[in-house]
């Protein structure tokens, strides 16, 4: 192996968020609890940093390092730079909310920067050895998150659940992989491309790897039939660690399933295509009824993410590259809308109160009209109405699904994804129509409410505006 | 002299057993845990296996990461379990219904 | 031998039992590794699962007090469908695995190696060169089971006793002796 500079330049983000990361749990362990609004500081400090190097770094081809274990492209750098907001969005939301429940300690802020550092390994991964590795430092931080809050018997249970299906899948993952190594011998994504393109390779054989793979992935992504621990963990983990899990894993997992089935998997497309439709068409149905009849509004929310995936998996299901990049797009606005309603339930959670039946909306608009105005800009673009951003991003993966003439499948996911906007209306009508249960003001520091301002318009700002974001998701893949 | 197959159908009853005693074992989080742990080593002989025969090490070492991430994983679901049974008081698969699912 | 252990693992009333029948399949599993030539790994399997992760699993067993009886009551109702699905698993595996893909005149046995071959040395070679990558993410992935462990079982409950080394230090004379002054006593006598 030649070791040179180039590749402490290209690994340059990992390498500045592993310090800085080491380093906020490190500074946390020193300071004392009334301090704790430094480690705050700090974390959201290394998330600029991290966001500045990679921007300086920036790379315009896609280009290896380390023996092929890690590949750099401009997809990468688009999804770790929109990593680092909606990271930064967590963080701010959640500061307000632990503080509320008292359990305020910094091994929050360090988990979470090591989840993200296991996502930009996932991003960046160009083997199964590193992409495994990555998988699990993002769900190993997860499990402890969610089991966060010690003292709820709710918390530890979803993450009892969430651990043993969770390892479960990774069990299952990595059988696929043994079998993908055992057929081609190789574990480079683009080593099994190259094996699999010469032709010498077992069908039988890499087909049954294929599907222990799209199984532990479709765990991953939380696709029906594997969705049971996404609504028990949303409801059961602290709101802030639902609003990590609901957004930025998602884009993550994006990444996983393109660098596994495009990047070393594409001579396959017509098998995993076929197993990505059953799994697509399952969650957009099972997604948006189920959610019609929650009442907890986490739940609802778990089930709408049920049915988004649906979406992100008809994208990849086009198999081009504007289904990819519509794909792409759509992954970032969902990870920034879900963001988004999970902040503004956080914000109407009291002192000992958690905001989690949809009736704790009703009149919303009597206590705060501009931010029961945010909350149905969210809802409004989760439902897919013009002009949020929302919609624009059904339009892309629906555009990209009927150019490879699959009719059918769009006007199934039209017809659902009617089905789902229900639900979201009732949420506004409610917030704007029904009498207010408890009048008592809402209240938060400064910085929440400017992100939380800023999150609402940007549904609306990126609606009127769809092409900057979507050019840029274009042009990695062009 | 032993085959390539012998052994990955060794671990292909490793792995039935395992899938089939998580299914078996609804009630008993730890023996769960147990599960888990023989699926991974299932795997992990599929993999040595594998290199042995192919002649490349990389198998080795990918088992090598296996076991490492397995040890940890090990380690964070037993906190896990003794969180949930200081709050419990009980870890019975079936008392878990606070949350439906 | 190791499905026979296996599958008390899975089927045993007690855990205690599970998990040690868990370390025979461990052993059993290592000595297939010896045969495969991944003498590293099989001692690795050993020290580590073994010696550290069986002994944590035992540990946690002891210390959570589990009412056993009670926990098997529902056992022969999940059995049909967990055997209907083994079953199903194996036929399945077995097709793909079986002979003839993978059978000796399909994949030659390799050569054994040489007597002064090391397979130590040679997972170390590649360890730190090629895959130097995955080992810095595997330092990390430990660093947060350590972490994550410790924050989530570590409980600091008031009214422990417990030695603060800093404070004893910095004690002082004074904090501990108190002279006192007393007038003396007359005797008696």
């Amino acid at each position: 192996m030649s070791f040179d500079h180039t590749m402490l330049y290209l690994t340059a983000p990992e390498i500045t968020l592993a310090l800085l990361a080491s380093a906020v749990l490190l500074l946390d362990s020193f300071l004392k609890p009334s301090q704790r609004v430094l480690t705050y500081i700090a974390t959201l400090l290394s998330l600029l940093i991290v966001f500045m190097v990679t921007f300086a770094t920036h790379v315009d081809s896609s280009l290896m390092a380390f023996d092929g274990q890690y590949i750099r492209d401009p997809m990468s750098d688009v999804l770790k730079l929109s990593l680092f907001v909606l990271m930064a969005f967590v963080f701010v939301y959640a500061k307000d909310d632990l503080r509320r429940r008292g359990s305020e300690r910094g091994e929050f802020y360090a988990l979470g920067l090591f989840a993200l550092l296991g996502m930009m390994i996932m991003i960046s991964a160009a083997s199964f050895l590193s992409l495994y590795l990555g998988l699990e430092l993002l769900a190993l931080c997860l499990y402890a998150l969610v089991a966060f809050q010690r003292n709820s018997a709710s918390g530890s249970e979803a993450a009892m659940k969430y651990f043993v299906l969770g390892a479960l899948a990774s069990g299952l993952l990595l059988y696929g992989i043994s079998m993908v190594y055992g057929a081609t011998g190789q574990l480079g994504f683009a080593a099994i491309a190259e094996r699999l393109q010469q032709g010498q390779v077992d069908a039988v054989v890499m087909s049954f790897g294929l599907v222990f793979v799209v199984l532990g992935l479709a765990f991953k992504l939380g696709a029906v039939p594997f969705h049971m621990w996404v609504p028990d963990v949303y409801q059961g983990a602290p709101t802030s660690v639902t609003a990590l899990i609901g957004s930025a894993p998602k884009v993550a997992a994006f990444a996983m399933a393109m660098r596994i089935l495009v990047d070393a998997l594409p001579s396959m497309q017509e098998q995993w295509q076929l197993m990505l439709i059953i799994l697509a068409v399952l969650s957009l149905a099972v997604g948006n009824i189920v959610a019609i009849a929650q009442t907890n509004i986490k739940r609802m929310l778990a089930y709408s993410t049920i049915s988004h995936v649906g979406f992100i998996l008809l994208g990849l299901i086009a198999g081009t590259t504007v289904g990819y990049a519509s794909a792409m797009f759509y992954a970032l606005v969902y990870a920034l809308t879900a963001l988004g309603g999970f902040g503004l339930l956080m914000f109407i959670s009291r002192q000992g109160f958690d905001a989690e039946n949809l009736h704790d909306l009703k009149g919303l608009n009597e206590r705060s009209p501009w931010y029961a105005l945010m909350m149905m800009l969210v809802l409004f673009s989760m439902a897919g109405v013009p002009p949020t951003v929302g919609f624009f991003a059904k339009l892309a993966v629906l555009d990209a699904i009927i150019r490879v003439d699959l009719l059918w499948l769009a006007i199934t996911a039209v017809i659902f994804s009617v089905i789902g906007a229900f639900y979201y209306l009732r949420v506004i009508k409610m917030m704007y129509f029904d009498k207010a249960e408890c009048s008592e003001p809402l209240q938060a520091s400064t910085d929440t409410r400017f992100a939380l301002s800023l999150n609402g318009l940007a549904m609306i700002g990126l609606g009127i505006m769809p092409s900057a974001l979507m050019s840029v998701c274009a042009s990695v893949f062009a | 002299m032993l085959a390539l197959s012998d052994f990955l159908i060794l671990s292909a009853l490793l792995f039935s057993i395992s899938i089939a005693g998580i299914f078996l074992n609804r009630k008993n989080v730890l023996i769960l845990l147990m599960c888990i742990e023989l699926l991974l080593l299932a795997v992990n002989i599929n993999f040595i296996a594998f290199s042995y025969y192919l002649g490349d090490t990389a198998g080795q070492v990918f088992v090598f990461f296996v076991l490492t991430v397995a040890a940890a994983e090990a380690a964070i679901g037993l906190a896990i379990l003794v969180v949930l049974f200081r709050s419990r008081r009980s870890i019975n698969v079936e008392d878990l219904d606070a949350l439906k699912g | 031998m190791l499905l026979f252990a296996a599958t008390m693992v899975v089927t045993r009333r007690n855990p205690v039992q599970s998990a040690l029948f868990l370390v025979l399949t461990f052993f059993c599993t290592s000595a297939i590794w010896l045969l495969l030539e991944a003498e590293f790994l099989a001692i690795t399997l050993v020290l580590v699962y073994v010696g550290a992760v069986m002994v944590l699993f035992l540990f946690v067993i002891m210390m959570l007090d589990v009412d056993v009886a009670a926990m098997r009551a529902g056992f022969v109702r999940y059995l049909p469908i967990g055997l209907l699905v083994a079953i199903a698993m194996v036929v399945q595996l077995v097709m793909v695995v079986g002979p003839q893909r993978f059978g000796l005149d399909k994949v030659a046995a390799p050569i054994r190696h040489a007597a002064d071959y090391s397979n130590t040395e040679e997972l170390g070679q590649l360890l730190y060169t090629v895959y130097m990558y995955p080992f810095e993410i595997a330092a990390f992935i430990l660093l947060i089971a350590i972490v994550a462990a410790i924050s989530l079982t570590l409980r600091r409950r008031k009214g422990v006793r417990h030695q603060d080394i800093s404070k004893q230090v910095r004690v002082k004379r004074d904090d501990r002796v108190r002279l006192v002054s007393m007038q003396a006593e007359e005797r008696d006598d």
